[in-house]
Protein backbone atom coordinates (compact mmCIF):
# COMPACT_ATOMS: atom_id res chain seq x y z
CA UNK A 1 0.00 0.00 0.00
CA UNK A 2 1.07 3.09 -0.85
CA UNK A 3 1.60 5.98 1.75
CA UNK A 4 0.44 8.69 -0.75
CA UNK A 5 -2.11 9.19 -3.58
CA UNK A 6 -1.21 11.31 -6.81
CA UNK A 7 -4.19 13.30 -8.11
CA UNK A 8 -4.19 15.82 -10.44
CA UNK A 9 -1.10 15.82 -9.95
CA UNK A 10 -0.55 16.58 -6.69
CA UNK A 11 0.19 14.65 -3.85
CA UNK A 12 -2.55 13.24 -0.82
CA UNK A 13 -0.98 12.14 1.85
CA UNK A 14 -2.73 8.93 2.68
CA UNK A 15 -0.48 7.42 5.66
CA UNK A 16 -3.10 7.52 7.80
CA UNK A 17 -5.70 4.91 8.31
CA UNK A 18 -8.08 6.95 9.16
CA UNK A 19 -7.74 8.65 5.99
CA UNK A 20 -7.99 5.81 3.92
CA UNK A 21 -10.95 4.27 5.88
CA UNK A 22 -13.03 7.36 4.73
CA UNK A 23 -11.61 6.88 1.44
CA UNK A 24 -12.95 3.54 1.24
CA UNK A 25 -16.39 4.43 2.93
CA UNK A 26 -16.46 7.36 0.39
CA UNK A 27 -15.81 5.58 -2.39
CA UNK A 28 -18.52 2.54 -1.51
CA UNK A 29 -21.06 5.33 -0.53
CA UNK A 30 -20.42 6.58 -3.80
CA UNK A 31 -20.90 3.51 -5.70
CA UNK A 32 -24.05 2.52 -4.01
CA UNK A 33 -25.36 5.60 -4.89
CA UNK A 34 -24.93 5.42 -8.08
CA UNK A 35 -26.07 1.36 -8.44
CA UNK A 36 -29.36 2.80 -6.63
CA UNK A 37 -29.51 5.79 -8.94
CA UNK A 38 -29.35 3.74 -11.85
CA UNK A 39 -31.65 0.57 -11.14
CA UNK A 40 -34.32 3.77 -10.05
CA UNK A 41 -33.93 5.28 -13.42
CA UNK A 42 -33.01 2.73 -16.16
CA UNK A 43 -34.03 -0.46 -14.29
CA UNK A 44 -30.13 -1.90 -15.46
CA UNK A 45 -31.30 -1.31 -19.06
CA UNK A 46 -28.38 0.70 -19.68
CA UNK A 47 -27.20 1.45 -16.47
CA UNK A 48 -25.16 -1.81 -16.28
CA UNK A 49 -21.77 -0.70 -17.93
CA UNK A 50 -22.21 3.18 -15.95
CA UNK A 51 -21.37 0.84 -12.90
CA UNK A 52 -18.74 -0.62 -14.36
CA UNK A 53 -16.74 1.99 -15.38
CA UNK A 54 -17.32 3.76 -12.23
CA UNK A 55 -15.50 0.80 -10.67
CA UNK A 56 -12.90 1.06 -12.97
CA UNK A 57 -12.46 4.19 -12.57
CA UNK A 58 -12.58 3.85 -8.84
CA UNK A 59 -9.38 1.32 -9.07
CA UNK A 60 -7.89 3.46 -11.87
CA UNK A 61 -7.53 6.37 -9.87
CA UNK A 62 -8.11 5.79 -5.64
CA UNK A 63 -7.91 2.18 -5.22
CA UNK A 64 -5.17 0.48 -6.87
CA UNK A 65 -4.50 -3.20 -7.41
CA UNK A 66 -4.45 -3.34 -11.56
CA UNK A 67 -3.60 -0.53 -12.66
CA UNK A 68 -0.45 1.67 -12.06
CA UNK A 69 -2.55 4.06 -10.46
CA UNK A 70 -4.34 4.26 -7.01
CA UNK A 71 -3.40 3.40 -3.17
CA UNK A 72 -2.70 -0.32 -3.81
CA UNK A 73 0.48 -1.80 -5.86
CA UNK A 74 -0.55 -4.02 -8.76
CA UNK A 75 -1.44 -7.38 -7.49
CA UNK A 76 0.24 -8.93 -10.71
CA UNK A 77 3.18 -7.77 -9.16
CA UNK A 78 4.62 -6.57 -12.03
CA UNK A 79 6.45 -3.06 -12.73
CA UNK A 80 4.55 -1.69 -15.77
CA UNK A 81 6.58 -2.09 -19.20
CA UNK A 82 8.06 1.13 -20.75
CA UNK A 83 5.04 1.53 -23.40
CA UNK A 84 3.10 1.94 -20.16
CA UNK A 85 4.65 4.75 -18.54
CA UNK A 86 3.02 7.95 -20.63
CA UNK A 87 -0.70 8.13 -19.85
CA UNK A 88 -3.26 9.60 -22.24
CA UNK A 89 -3.95 11.75 -19.22
CA UNK A 90 -0.85 13.59 -19.23
CA UNK A 91 -1.70 15.96 -22.56
CA UNK A 92 -5.17 16.88 -20.71
CA UNK A 93 -2.90 17.98 -17.80
CA UNK A 94 -4.64 15.91 -15.33
CA UNK A 95 -1.25 14.12 -14.28
CA UNK A 96 -2.92 10.93 -12.68
CA UNK A 97 0.28 8.75 -13.03
CA UNK A 98 3.29 10.72 -12.27
CA UNK A 99 4.47 8.92 -9.29
CA UNK A 100 7.77 7.31 -9.08
CA UNK A 101 8.12 5.31 -12.65
CA UNK A 102 12.05 5.24 -11.84
CA UNK A 103 11.62 3.02 -8.68
CA UNK A 104 11.06 -0.44 -9.42
CA UNK A 105 9.83 -1.10 -5.45
CA UNK A 106 7.17 1.61 -6.13
CA UNK A 107 5.66 -1.34 -8.25
CA UNK A 108 6.65 -4.75 -6.68
CA UNK A 109 5.08 -5.55 -3.22
CA UNK A 110 7.76 -6.91 -0.47
CA UNK A 111 7.09 -10.85 1.13
CA UNK A 112 4.23 -9.20 3.74
CA UNK A 113 2.50 -6.95 1.39
CA UNK A 114 2.00 -10.42 -1.30
CA UNK A 115 0.61 -11.72 2.17
CA UNK A 116 -1.50 -9.42 2.53
CA UNK A 117 -2.61 -9.42 -1.11
CA UNK A 118 -2.82 -12.96 -0.65
CA UNK A 119 -5.14 -12.88 2.74
CA UNK A 120 -7.40 -10.03 1.40
CA UNK A 121 -8.28 -11.59 -1.74
CA UNK A 122 -9.31 -14.80 0.46
CA UNK A 123 -11.83 -12.57 2.56
CA UNK A 124 -12.73 -10.92 -0.38
CA UNK A 125 -13.82 -13.72 -2.09
CA UNK A 126 -15.17 -15.67 1.08
CA UNK A 127 -17.86 -12.59 1.01
CA UNK A 128 -18.28 -12.64 -2.68
CA UNK A 129 -19.13 -16.45 -2.08
CA UNK A 130 -21.55 -15.34 0.62
CA UNK A 131 -23.07 -12.88 -1.15
CA UNK A 132 -23.81 -15.24 -4.65
CA UNK A 133 -25.24 -18.03 -2.13
CA UNK A 134 -27.74 -14.81 -0.88
CA UNK A 135 -28.48 -14.40 -4.67
CA UNK A 136 -29.41 -18.49 -4.52
CA UNK A 137 -31.49 -17.84 -1.28
CA UNK A 138 -33.01 -14.76 -2.54
CA UNK A 139 -34.00 -16.72 -5.56
CA UNK A 140 -34.96 -19.95 -4.13
CA UNK A 141 -37.25 -18.24 -1.80
CA UNK A 142 -38.95 -16.26 -4.50
CA UNK A 143 -39.94 -19.17 -6.46
CA UNK A 144 -41.30 -20.78 -3.71
CA UNK A 145 -43.26 -18.14 -1.58
CA UNK A 146 -45.73 -16.24 -3.28
CA UNK A 147 -45.88 -13.67 -0.18
CA UNK A 148 -42.21 -13.15 -1.32
CA UNK A 149 -42.96 -13.14 -5.17
CA UNK A 150 -45.73 -9.67 -4.32
CA UNK A 151 -43.47 -8.34 -2.59
CA UNK A 152 -40.27 -8.12 -4.55
CA UNK A 153 -42.45 -7.05 -7.45
CA UNK A 154 -39.02 -7.28 -9.58
CA UNK A 155 -39.10 -9.03 -12.90
CA UNK A 156 -36.21 -12.01 -12.37
CA UNK A 157 -33.77 -10.49 -14.64
CA UNK A 158 -33.35 -7.20 -12.85
CA UNK A 159 -33.02 -8.78 -9.83
CA UNK A 160 -30.07 -11.05 -11.37
CA UNK A 161 -28.19 -8.07 -13.02
CA UNK A 162 -28.51 -6.20 -9.76
CA UNK A 163 -26.98 -8.75 -7.99
CA UNK A 164 -24.43 -9.39 -11.15
CA UNK A 165 -23.80 -5.68 -10.65
CA UNK A 166 -23.52 -5.93 -6.60
CA UNK A 167 -20.94 -8.98 -7.37
CA UNK A 168 -18.86 -7.25 -9.67
CA UNK A 169 -18.39 -4.59 -7.90
CA UNK A 170 -17.21 -6.78 -4.92
CA UNK A 171 -14.50 -8.89 -6.70
CA UNK A 172 -12.74 -5.63 -8.83
CA UNK A 173 -13.04 -3.30 -5.41
CA UNK A 174 -13.10 -5.30 -2.01
CA UNK A 175 -9.54 -6.91 -1.81
CA UNK A 176 -7.96 -3.26 -1.99
CA UNK A 177 -10.69 -1.85 0.12
CA UNK A 178 -9.41 -4.66 2.51
CA UNK A 179 -5.87 -3.84 2.32
CA UNK A 180 -6.24 0.15 3.02
CA UNK A 181 -8.90 -0.67 5.65
CA UNK A 182 -6.64 -2.96 7.92
CA UNK A 183 -2.89 -1.60 7.06
CA UNK A 184 -2.32 0.43 9.98
CA UNK A 185 -0.95 3.96 9.72
CA UNK A 186 2.76 4.49 7.80
CA UNK A 187 5.22 6.15 9.62
CA UNK A 188 9.11 6.77 8.43
CA UNK A 189 10.73 6.01 10.99
CA UNK B 1 6.91 -5.54 19.93
CA UNK B 2 8.51 -3.40 22.60
CA UNK B 3 10.38 -5.78 25.21
CA UNK B 4 10.37 -3.87 28.55
CA UNK B 5 12.69 -4.99 31.23
CA UNK B 6 9.74 -7.08 33.41
CA UNK B 7 9.35 -9.08 30.08
CA UNK B 8 5.23 -8.71 29.94
CA UNK B 9 5.18 -7.62 26.29
CA UNK B 10 4.12 -10.16 23.96
CA UNK B 11 5.97 -11.39 20.79
CA UNK B 12 2.88 -10.14 18.71
CA UNK B 13 1.13 -12.02 16.25
CA UNK B 14 4.21 -14.02 14.90
CA UNK B 15 5.09 -15.55 17.84
CA UNK B 16 8.56 -14.42 17.35
CA UNK B 17 10.52 -11.87 19.44
CA UNK B 18 13.16 -9.82 17.97
CA UNK B 19 15.74 -7.21 18.68
CA UNK B 20 15.82 -5.22 15.42
CA UNK B 21 14.72 -1.64 17.24
CA UNK B 22 16.95 -2.25 19.63
CA UNK B 23 19.57 -2.50 17.01
CA UNK B 24 18.59 0.10 14.44
CA UNK B 25 18.53 2.54 17.57
CA UNK B 26 22.08 1.36 18.69
CA UNK B 27 23.82 1.50 15.19
CA UNK B 28 21.89 4.67 14.53
CA UNK B 29 19.48 3.29 11.46
CA UNK B 30 16.95 4.16 9.92
CA UNK B 31 13.63 1.88 9.30
CA UNK B 32 13.90 3.35 5.43
CA UNK B 33 17.85 1.89 5.49
CA UNK B 34 17.39 -1.18 6.76
CA UNK B 35 14.07 -1.69 4.82
CA UNK B 36 16.45 -0.72 1.43
CA UNK B 37 19.24 -2.85 2.78
CA UNK B 38 17.03 -5.66 2.77
CA UNK B 39 14.87 -5.00 -0.14
CA UNK B 40 11.28 -4.58 1.38
CA UNK B 41 8.78 -1.90 2.42
CA UNK B 42 9.19 -0.12 5.32
CA UNK B 43 6.22 -0.57 6.89
CA UNK B 44 7.78 -3.84 6.58
CA UNK B 45 10.40 -3.20 9.05
CA UNK B 46 7.88 -1.64 11.34
CA UNK B 47 5.81 -4.74 11.00
CA UNK B 48 8.77 -6.99 11.93
CA UNK B 49 9.76 -4.55 15.05
CA UNK B 50 6.52 -5.03 16.53
CA UNK B 51 6.53 -8.90 15.64
CA UNK B 52 3.41 -8.59 13.54
CA UNK B 53 4.66 -10.57 10.70
CA UNK B 54 7.21 -13.45 10.83
CA UNK B 55 9.65 -12.83 8.01
CA UNK B 56 10.94 -15.80 5.99
CA UNK B 57 14.25 -17.00 6.15
CA UNK B 58 15.72 -15.39 3.68
CA UNK B 59 14.44 -11.72 4.80
CA UNK B 60 15.88 -13.36 8.38
CA UNK B 61 19.08 -14.08 6.40
CA UNK B 62 19.10 -10.08 5.17
CA UNK B 63 18.79 -8.54 8.33
CA UNK B 64 21.31 -10.53 9.71
CA UNK B 65 23.78 -9.97 7.67
CA UNK B 66 23.03 -6.20 7.43
CA UNK B 67 23.18 -6.37 11.25
CA UNK B 68 26.57 -8.40 11.05
CA UNK B 69 25.11 -11.12 13.71
CA UNK B 70 23.56 -14.25 13.95
CA UNK B 71 19.67 -14.84 13.53
CA UNK B 72 19.52 -15.90 16.86
CA UNK B 73 20.62 -13.01 17.84
CA UNK B 74 18.20 -10.82 16.28
CA UNK B 75 15.03 -13.39 16.15
CA UNK B 76 13.53 -16.02 19.07
CA UNK B 77 10.95 -17.69 20.09
CA UNK B 78 12.04 -17.26 23.75
CA UNK B 79 12.07 -13.43 25.06
CA UNK B 80 15.40 -11.86 25.08
CA UNK B 81 17.14 -11.14 28.62
CA UNK B 82 17.53 -7.25 28.49
CA UNK B 83 20.92 -6.67 26.82
CA UNK B 84 22.31 -5.06 30.35
CA UNK B 85 21.61 -7.86 32.04
CA UNK B 86 23.62 -10.20 29.41
CA UNK B 87 26.36 -7.92 29.68
CA UNK B 88 26.95 -7.28 33.28
CA UNK B 89 24.46 -9.89 34.38
CA UNK B 90 21.88 -10.18 37.31
CA UNK B 91 24.17 -7.99 40.21
CA UNK B 92 20.71 -8.84 42.72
Amino acid sequence: VRAELILMGRRVDMARQARRRGLVVGIYILLVLLIAALWYFTHWREGFYWVVWAVIGACRLFLGGYYRGGLVKPFDNNPPRALQTRSPFLPLGLRVYVSALEDDREWRSDERELRQRDRAHYLAYQTIGMAVALQLLVALVRMKEPLVQAWMAMPPDQLYYGFAVIVLTLLLTLPQAILLWTEPDMAAD
Amino acid sequence: MVVTDNGKAGPGESGLYNRIAVLRAERGVSRQDLADAVGVNYQTIGFLERGDYGPSVKLAFAIGEFFKLPIEAIFSTHPFRPLSEQVYGNRE
